[in-house]
C-alpha cells in the first residue's frame, strides 16, 4: 500500500508540473536491447532524457536527473502498441446510425480503467482506442499513451498522432442496423452501398463548400452551406488526413473495401482482424493497405471460420505491413506471448515477430517517426524483461513512458485502482471473455464477439 | 375506493398541494414583520447579536440593534434565535414537476436522426416556463432553509434553460425571479437513438455551436442586406444558442464525476463559450484549470452513502483479551480504500476552498432528507462552517449575479431568511422560521425521537388515540391492537374508516407495522415507526413518497387482563 502511494504521489507530483505531457529521464544499464530497427545489443544502455532517448549504446553517460535503471541479464524493448484495443474509453460504440463519422473516442477517454494499468504490466506503452464495430462507418478512434495514475482525460492523448477511424464490414452493421432497426445496411452488399452513398455525400458537400468559397469575395448574397459534421470528418477522410481502420473478416469483402477507396482516392488504409487476409495478401501490398490480426483467434461466428495460424506470417511474408493486436483487456497483458506464436507458425524472425507489437502498429497509427522501436530521438517508451519477450519464461520488469516508470514489478500492489466508487464492492477478478467492448452499447442484439 | 382513500387521507393528502399555494389565496394581515432579539449573522463572520430585522413588502427595510417595531409589523419574537440569508441553490429541478419514467426505446422511425423532442436536444424550452411552487420538492428544501434556486428542466443532453426562482414565495407567478438565466446541458445520452453516448453528444455540441454561429452570422446580414440573398431558416433551437455566443448567458453544465469536470471545460474552451459547472462531486484534479478559467462552480450536495458498522457477530466482552490482531485480509485493504474514497469526496468541499476557489452547492442529485447530514460531514470533513454558509449564500449570488438583492442580510435586499434556534449547523438545530420574499412561514420545533430500547418490557396491546402532525392541521385516529407480543395484530379508525393493519410488531420498545391503501391502481403505504412509553407513544409516519410526519398517541383503554 505504501509503496504504490509513494509511485503514485511521485506520478501525480510530476502531472501536476504543468499542462504539457509530463516527462522524465532514465538511465536503463547494461540489459540486452531488442533495438528493432538495429538488431540486439548485448551489455548495452538506453538513455532517456525529458522523454525522449537521446542515446542507445555502450556505457553512456548518466544524465544529471536521471533515475538509473539497472537490466543487467534483462532485456530491453520498445514499448509495445496495441492497434486495436478498446481499453480506457467510456462509451465504445455510437449503435444508433450506420454512420457516425463525427464522434471520437477522444472524447470520452478513462483514464481511471484498471486495464491501463494491466497492459503496462505487459509492456504495453501505447494502444488504438477504437470506436466499435456497430456502425459501417464508425467514430474517430485515439491513440493514447498508456500514462496511468492521471486523473484528466487529456493526459492520454498521444499528441500529434495522426487521426485514425473504425469502419466496419460485414455481419455486425448488417446485425444492428439491418436487422435492428431495419435500414441499411442489411446485407454485405448494403455495407458497401453505405461507404459509396457516404463518400459520395462528402464529396457534394465538399463540392459545395468549394463553390461557396469561390463565390464569397465577388458576391455578397453567397450563403456558406450548413455545416455538417459527419461530412467534414467524411471530406477528411477523402482528403486523406485520417487513416481507416477496418475492421474486417472475409477476403471478398476486403476486396471491396480496396475497390471503394481506389474509386474515391483514398490511400490510407488498415484492415483489422483481416481474418481471411493472407487470401489476399498480395491484393494487399499493392494497393498499400496493412494488416492487424489476431494470432490464433477465430470461430466465434459464422463469417470468421475460415481462419489460420499462419495468417501474419503469409502476409508479412508477402510485404503487407502486420501487427498482432489484442482487442481485449486481458489478451493485451499478453501481445508478446501472441507474436511468438508467429514462430511457432510460420518461422517469422525475432526482430520480424517483435515488429508485429511495435513498429508495425506504429507504423499503421502514423507514429512510428515517434515509437516504435529504441532510437535516438524518438520517445522514451520501453519494457524490460526478464528474459526474451518471445520466451514464454519471461515477465515484464518495469514499463516506462516517456521517460517515466509507469509500471514496476517491484511496486506493483494488489490494488492498483485509481478510482473507488465508496458505494460499490467491486469483483477484482478480471473474468476473461465475458464480454468484449467491440459490440459494447448495442442494445437487443446478441453480444457477439468483435 | 378513491373516496375512500380521499377521505381517510384528506388531512394528509389533500392539504399538502395547498401548503405553498394556499398562501397566495388569503392575503395576508401585514406585509411588514419584525423579528427582534435574535442573533443576526448578516454573511459569514458579521454577526450581530441582540439584532432585529424590520422587512417590509418583500424586502429588508432595516438592519441593526435598537430597531423598534414598526406598528403594524407583526414581530417574530428572536430570542436566542439565528437569522441567517436564506440559502440559494446552485442547480436543481426543484419546483419542475418531474416527467414520467420511459423505458424502452422510444418509437422512432430512424433511431440515426430522431426528432430534437426525442433526441434530447430542446434548449429553446425554459424552465421559467415549467415552474410550479406547490411541487413538493419545494416543501422540501423551504424547511432546510433554501428560498431561491437555480433551476432546469429535466431531460438529456440540452434539456433547455435555467430561471432563478423563489421558493414559495407569494403564488406562483411570484416564484420566477429571473427567466432564462442559464442554457443547461449535460452529459446524458438519449436511449437507443441519436446522441446516445458522450462521444455523439460532444459531436452534437461541437455541430450545433457552429451551425449557431453560421445562422446568427446569417441572420445578421440578411437582416440588413435581404435582397438577392437566400433567407435564413426559421430555427429555434439553433436561435437558442445566440445569447450564448454573445456571452450573455452561461453554459449549465451539469458534471457526473472529474472526468465529466476535465470534458465540459475542454469543450468550452474549444468552443469559446463561458461555462459553469454543476453538480460536481470530486474537481480537486482539475482545480487549477477551473481556477484558470474562472468557471464558477457548484458542488454536488450529494455524497456517497456512509456505509453502516456492520456489528461484531462475536461478544464485543473485553475478556478476550489474548486475542492476537488478524493479519489484513483482502476484504480490510478494500475496506481501507473503500473508506478514503468516502472520505475523499467528504473532503472535496474543503480542499476547493482551500485553494481559494469560491464554490456553491447544488442539490440536483441529492435527497432533501440527506442534504443536512451531508454539509456537516463536509465540515467534518474540513471545511469552515463560515465556508459552508458561504457556499449557501454569498457565493451562490455572486456567481449567479444575485449579490444585488440576495446571499446576506442587509438592508435593501429581498428578504429570504432562515431562522434556526441554534446555529444551523449546530447538532440538533431547528429551523423555526423560513422567509421567503417578504412571507414568513413557522416551523415546529421537531421533537427529540426517544432512541427505542430493545431490552424494553412494554405493552402495545390497547386502544389508542393518535394524532398525526401535518405541518398546520392534525388528524386523530383510533389505533387498536390485539393479540399477544408474539403475535399482534390491530386496526386503525379514521373518519369513520377502519383498515387493517400488516406487519405489527413490537420490539422491545419499537411499534411497528403498516397500513396499505390502493386506489385507482396505485399502492401507498403508510409506514408507521413508534416508541411506546408506558400509555402513551410517539414516533412518525411515512405516507409514501409524500413524506415523514410525527405522531404521538396515548392508550385509551388497555384489556382487562394481559
Amino acid at each position: 500500500m505504501k509503496r504504490y502511494l509513494h509511485l503514485l504521489t511521485l506520478l501525480l507530483a510530476s502531472l501536476a508540473l504543468g499542462a504539457q505531457t509530463p516527462t522524465g529521464s532514465v538511465h536503463i544499464k547494461n540489459g540486452t536491447v531488442l533495438t528493432i530497427t538495429n538488431g540486439v545489443l548485448t551489455e548495452a544502455d538506453v538513455v532517456v532524457e525529458n522523454g525522449k532517448i537521446t542515446g542507445v549504446g555502450k556505457s553512456l553517460r548518466t544524465p544529471a536527473g536521471a533515475k538509473v535503471i539497472d537490466a543487467t541479464g534483462q532485456f530491453v524493448m520498445p514499448g509495445i502498441i496495441d492497434a486495436h484495443s478498446h481499453i480506457a474509453l467510456d462509451a465504445v460504440n455510437e449503435a444508433t446510425n450506420p454512420v457516425t463519422a463525427e464522434v471520437w473516442t477522444g472524447d470520452v477517454l478513462d483514464p481511471f480503467d484498471i486495464s491501463i494499468y494491466r497492459a503496462l504490466a505487459g509492456g504495453v506503452t501505447a494502444a488504438h482506442a477504437m470506436h466499435g464495430s456497430a456502425n459501417a462507418i464508425g467514430g474517430q478512434c485515439e491513440t493514447i499513451k498508456l500514462r496511468y495514475g492521471t486523473y484528466n482525460p487529456e493526459d492520454l492523448k498521444m499528441q500529434g498522432a495522426p487521426r485514425t477511424i473504425k469502419f466496419a464490414l460485414g455481419e455486425n452493421p448488417m446485425r444492428v442496423h439491418g436487422e435492428g432497426n431495419r435500414i441499411l445496411p442489411r446485407t454485405r452488399m448494403g455495407v458497401e452501398h453505405v461507404f459509396r452513398q457516404a463518400f459520395s455525400e462528402a464529396k457534394d458537400y465538399m463540392a459545395a463548400q468549394e463553390s461557396y468559397q469561390k463565390k464569397k469575395a465577388s458576391d455578397p448574397t453567397a450563403v456558406a452551406p450548413k455545416y455538417d459534421y459527419r461530412m467534414e470528418t467524411l471530406a477528411d477522410i477523402l482528403r486523406g488526413e485520417i487513416i481507416i481502420h477496418c475492421h474486417s473478416y472475409r477476403a471478398d469483402e476486403i476486396l471491396m473495401l480496396l475497390e471503394v477507396c481506389k474509386d474515391f482516392g483514398i490511400k490510407r488504409l488498415v484492415f483489422q482482424h483481416t481474418n481471411e487476409g493472407f487470401k489476399v495478401a498480395p491484393e494487399l501490398a499493392e494497393f498499400g493497405a496493412m494488416a492487424s490480426v489476431f494470432a490464433d483467434w477465430w470461430a466465434y461466428k459464422f463469417e470468421v471460420y475460415y481462419s489460420t495460424a499462419y495468417n501474419a506470417a503469409i502476409l508479412t511474408r508477402n510485404g503487407v505491413v502486420t501487427s498482432i493486436n489484442s482487442d481485449s483487456e486481458d489478451y493485451i497483458r499478453h501481445l508478446y506471448h501472441q507474436a511468438g506464436k508467429t514462430q511457432r507458425y510460420g518461422q517469422l524472425t525475432d526482430d520480424e515477430a517483435l515488429r508485429l507489437i511495435t513498429l508495425n502498429p506504429a507504423i499503421q497509427l502514423g507514429i512510428d517517426a515517434r515509437v516504435g522501436s529504441l532510437e535516438k530521438g524518438k520517445d522514451g517508451d520501453i519494457a524490460i524483461f526478464s528474459a526474451h519477450p518471445l520466451s514464454i519464461y519471461a515477465v515484464p520488469q518495469m514499463t516506462i513512458v516517456d521517460g517515466i516508470v509507469r509500471f514496476d514489478i517491484k511496486a506493483d500492489d494488489n490494488d492498483m485502482r485509481l478510482s473507488v466508487d465508496p458505494e460499490k464492492t467491486e469483483d477484482m477478478m478480471l473474468e476473461y471473455a465475458v464480454e468484449h467492448r467491440c459490440m459494447e452499447g448495442v442494445e437487443g442484439h446478441a453480444a457477439h464477439h468483435h | 375506493m378513491t373516496k375512500q382513500l380521499a377521505r381517510w387521507l384528506s388531512p394528509l393528502l389533500l392539504f399538502l398541494p395547498l401548503l405553498a399555494a394556499g398562501q397566495g389565496e388569503r392575503p395576508p394581515v401585514t406585509n411588514a414583520y419584525f423579528i427582534q432579539n435574535a442573533i443576526v449573522v448578516q454573511q459569514p463572520g458579521t454577526v450581530l447579536e441582540m439584532g432585529g430585522v424590520i422587512i417590509r413588502d418583500g424586502l429588508i427595510q432595516a438592519v441593526g440593534k435598537n430597531l423598534k417595531a414598526p406598528a403594524d409589523a407583526k414581530v417574530l419574537e428572536g430570542d436566542s434565535l439565528y437569522v441567517y440569508a436564506g440559502f440559494i441553490d446552485g442547480l436543481s429541478n426543484v419546483g419542475i414537476p418531474k416527467p414520467k419514467e420511459e423505458t424502452g426505446r422510444p418509437e422512432v422511425k430512424d433511431p440515426g436522426n430522431p426528432p430534437n423532442a426525442i433526441a434530447g436536444i430542446q434548449p429553446e424550452r425554459s424552465a421559467a416556463d415549467m415552474v410550479d411552487a406547490s411541487d413538493k420538492s419545494v416543501e422540501e428544501l423551504l424547511a432546510l432553509g433554501f428560498t431561491a434556486a437555480h433551476v432546469v428542466p429535466y431531460g438529456s443532453m440540452l434539456p433547455g434553460q435555467g430561471a432563478i426562482i423563489l421558493l414559495g414565495g407569494r403564488g406562483q407567478t411570484g416564484a420566477v425571479y429571473r427567466p432564462e438565466s442559464s442554457f443547461f446541458s449535460q452529459f446524458e445520452g438519449s436511449r437507443g437513438v441519436y446522441p446516445a453516448t458522450t462521444m455523439a453528444i460532444m459531436a452534437k455540441w461541437r455541430e450545433l455551436y457552429l451551425q449557431a454561429k453560421q445562422s446568427k452570422d446569417h441572420s445578421a446580414r440578411y437582416s440588413s442586406a435581404a435582397r438577392g440573398m437566400a433567407r435564413t431558416a426559421y430555427d429555434e433551437t439553433l436561435e437558442a444558442f445566440y445569447p450564448v455566443i454573445d456571452g450573455k448567458q452561461p453554459v449549465f453544465f451539469a458534471v457526473e464525476n472529474v472526468k465529466d469536470v476535465f470534458r465540459a471545460l475542454g469543450l468550452a474552451k474549444e468552443m469559446g463559450f463561458q461555462l459553469a459547472l454543476a453538480n460536481a462531486d470530486h474537481v480537486e484534479p482539475a482545480l487549477a484549470d477551473i481556477k484558470a478559467s474562472k468557471t464558477p462552480l457548484f458542488l454536488s450536495l450529494d455524497l456517497p452513502e456512509e456505509k453502516k458498522k456492520e456489528e461484531k457477530k462475536e461478544g464485543s466482552s473485553g475478556s478476550d483479551s489474548t486475542r492476537t490482531t488478524p493479519t489484513p485480509t483482502i476484504d480490510t485493504k478494500m475496506e481501507e480504500r473503500r473508506a478514503a474514497a468516502q472520505r475523499m469526496f467528504e473532503e472535496q468541499a474543503a480542499a476547493v476552498a482551500k485553494a481559494g476557489v469560491s464554490f456553491g452547492f447544488s442539490t440536483l442529485t441529492a435527497k432533501s432528507k440527506d442534504i443536512r447530514a451531508n454539509l456537516g460531514r463536509m465540515i467534518k470533513a474540513g471545511l469552515t462552517e463560515d465556508q459552508a454558509l458561504a457556499a449557501l449564500t454569498t457565493a451562490p449570488a455572486a456567481l449567479l449575479g444575485l449579490s444585488d438583492v440576495m446571499g446576506t442580510v442587509e438592508k435593501g435586499k429581498i428578504a429570504n431568511l432562515v431562522v434556526t434556534d441554534k446555529p444551523y449547523f449546530a447538532e440538533g438545530s431547528n429551523v423555526r422560521y423560513v422567509i421567503v420574499d417578504g412571507v414568513p412561514k413557522e416551523y415546529e420545533a421537531k421533537k427529540k425521537k426517544k432512541a427505542s430500547d430493545p431490552n424494553a418490557k412494554v405493552s402495545a396491546v390497547g386502544t389508542w388515540s393518535i394524532t398525526v402532525d401535518v405541518p398546520g392541521q392534525t388528524t386523530t385516529s383510533v389505533l387498536e391492537i390485539t393479540g399477544t407480543a408474539d403475535d399482534l395484530s390491530g386496526t386503525i379508525t379514521a373518519e369513520g374508516e377502519t383498515r387493517q393493519l400488516s406487519g405489527v410488531s413490537l420490539s422491545g420498545d419499537a411499534l411497528t407495522f403498516t397500513s396499505q391503501f390502493s386506489a385507482g391502481g396505485q399502492n401507498l403505504t403508510l409506514s408507521f415507526d413508534l416508541t411506546v412509553d408506558g400509555d402513551s407513544l410517539d414516533g412518525s409516519v411515512q405516507v409514501g413518497s409524500f413524506g415523514t410526519f410525527d405522531v404521538e398517541g396515548s392508550r385509551t383503554s388497555k384489556p382487562d387482563r394481559q
